[in-house]
């Protein structure tokens, strides 16, 4: 009984690294002659600042997209409709346009014209700080929804009940509902954060010198090809692997919880 | 205590949940609600209780009135402790730190202190062994026993019980009366609304029978199950105590 699927999964296994093989092959024979590894060595330094720049872009907007993330939230709970409703249709035009056109209109016509020059004159970088910002509403606004469901899915005798033993409407949030909603919300938010990782390889449209743009000029200006894709795929999965093990682990855990 | 409700009205869309209702009880130690499934037992309570703000009416306790103001209600939700069917625990805290959270953040006890009242309130209903357990790894019976250890731990001046053991089975009914029981007792004054009636009988001093958003009779229990007034109350007793 056990025979048969172990036979079959073999069999398969087999099968794929076959297939994966000869694609890898073929591929390595065609580009063997022009592949020179030496050509990423040479440009290992705008690589590595590149790489570094992308980690510290994530890390940025990922504590903007949590900041941005709750104030859309709590706006969607506000008892105030004109609030509700903003913030209801603020989240919808941002969720339904691409983040590439967000970037371009936010940096070109937006915020460029009104505080590049400030931000400028005090000695920063002003493509990267909109860069960012543009990117922490974007998330910020995925975020929103999934804290919201977060916290919409806690049953009402919880609010009920926080309310009865006497906690204000802070702390309602801060000790009852927010760590039942997070707890939820914890895998998807680990998701997004992969999803936040890797758009931020769009900055490089403003002309941010992240990951992606740096690769971009290197395989440009030496003509490479492998040399620069591999790196760049493997430099990114560094970078977002951790993260998707993180939500696994988190999912494991919480699951068996409640 | 001592309780004055006048014209209290409570609308849910359309359905009046109360309807002009008002309830006087000179001194009562227990008060015990009982009435049909939506007749307005639980949305009295909720009132009572000031979880919910009534859309007209005035109620009174131990004669100082409550305002209709949220800063008003969540002081008087302090001093009181209220139960709910079932949920009422925090899942992702302990017992224990379902009692000493609200004494500590609420209350202002030093986590010390917290920790302290906590103990003495569950080992006051022998409950101490589950301290440190989730709300998950206790039984229904046992988890409305701490949620009474939580709402009786700072001395609440009136304890309201909404209908405390609907969610539980037989054997688990009998130990959460048990418990109540005592507390009414040890002096507790306290305001529930229940289908037990055998229990309804045994631990009331009065009994209201609530229906259609009214109050359709009030009398201590002899008088209440002996010899009811009302057409209503006759007609829900001899449905209810038939089997």
């Amino acid at each position: 009984m056990m025979r048969r699927p172990l036979i079959a999964n073999v069999l398969v296994a087999l099968a794929l690294v076959v297939v994966f093989g000869w694609l890898c092959t073929t591929v390595f024979a065609l580009l063997g002659t022009q592949t020179d590894w030496s050509k990423a060595w040479e440009y290992r330094q705008t690589l590595w600042r590149g790489w570094w720049m992308t980690l510290q872009i994530s890390f940025a907007a990922l504590l903007g997209s949590i900041f941005f993330g709750l104030l859309f939230m709590l706006g969607q709970r506000s008892p105030l409709v004109v609030v509700r409703w903003t913030c209801r249709a603020f989240l919808e035009f941002v969720r339904d346009t691409p983040l590439l056109v967000h970037l371009l209109f936010g940096y070109f016509v937006i915020f460029a014209p009104l505080i590049s020059r400030p931000l400028g004159e005090r000695g920063f970088d002003d493509k990267l700080i909109i860069g960012i910002l543009l990117l922490s509403v974007f998330e910020g606004a995925y975020l929103g929804e999934i804290l919201r469901g977060g916290v919409e899915s806690i049953p009402r005798t919880q609010w009920e009940s926080a309310r009865a033993v006497g906690f204000s409407r802070f702390q309602v949030y801060r000790y009852v509902i927010f760590p039942q909603a997070l707890r939820r919300a914890l895998p998807a938010m680990a998701g997004l954060f992969v999803s936040l990782i890797k758009d931020s390889s769009l900055l490089n449209v403003i002309g941010v010198a992240e990951y992606f743009y740096n690769t971009k000029n290197f395989i440009s200006r030496s003509y490479a090809g492998l040399e620069g894709y591999v790196p760049l795929a493997i430099g990114y999965l560094i970078l977002t692997l951790p993260v998707a093990w993180l939500s696994h682990w988190l999912e494991n855990r919480f699951r068996h919880e409640t | 205590m001592k309780l004055e409700v006048t014209g209290l009205t409570k609308c849910y869309g359309t359905t009046r949940a109360a309807d002009g209702l008002s309830l006087s009880v000179e001194s009562s130690r227990v008060l015990v609600l009982i009435g049909p499934s939506g007749g307005g037992k639980s949305t009295l309570l909720r009132m009572l209780g000031g979880l919910e703000i009534p859309d007209a009416g005035t109620i009174a306790i131990n004669s100082h009135r409550l305002l209709s103001d949220a800063a008003a209600l969540q002081t008087y939700r302090r001093k009181n402790g209220f139960l709910f069917q079932q949920f009422n625990l925090f899942p992702h805290l302990t017992a224990l730190r379902n009692i000493s959270l609200p004494l500590e953040k609420v209350h202002g006890h030093t986590p010390a202190e917290a920790r302290t009242m906590a103990e003495q309130s569950l080992a006051r209903f022998s409950l101490i062994d589950h301290a440190d357990k989730l709300p998950a790894q206790l039984s229904g019976g046992q988890q409305q026993r701490v949620g009474i250890a939580r709402a009786v731990a700072r001395q609440p001046e009136v304890l309201f019980l909404d209908e405390p053991t609907s969610a539980l089975d037989p054997e688990m009914t009998a130990e959460v009366l048990e418990l109540i029981q005592e507390l009414a007792e040890a002096g507790q004054d306290i305001v529930l609304s229940t289908h037990e009636m055998g229990f309804a009988r045994a631990v009331a001093d009065q009994i209201a029978f609530v229906a259609m958003g009214k109050i359709e009779e009030v009398s201590p229990p002899a008088e209440f199950f002996g010899a009811p007034k009302s057409l209503m109350c006759q007609r829900f007793l001899s449905r209810v105590m038939r089997y």
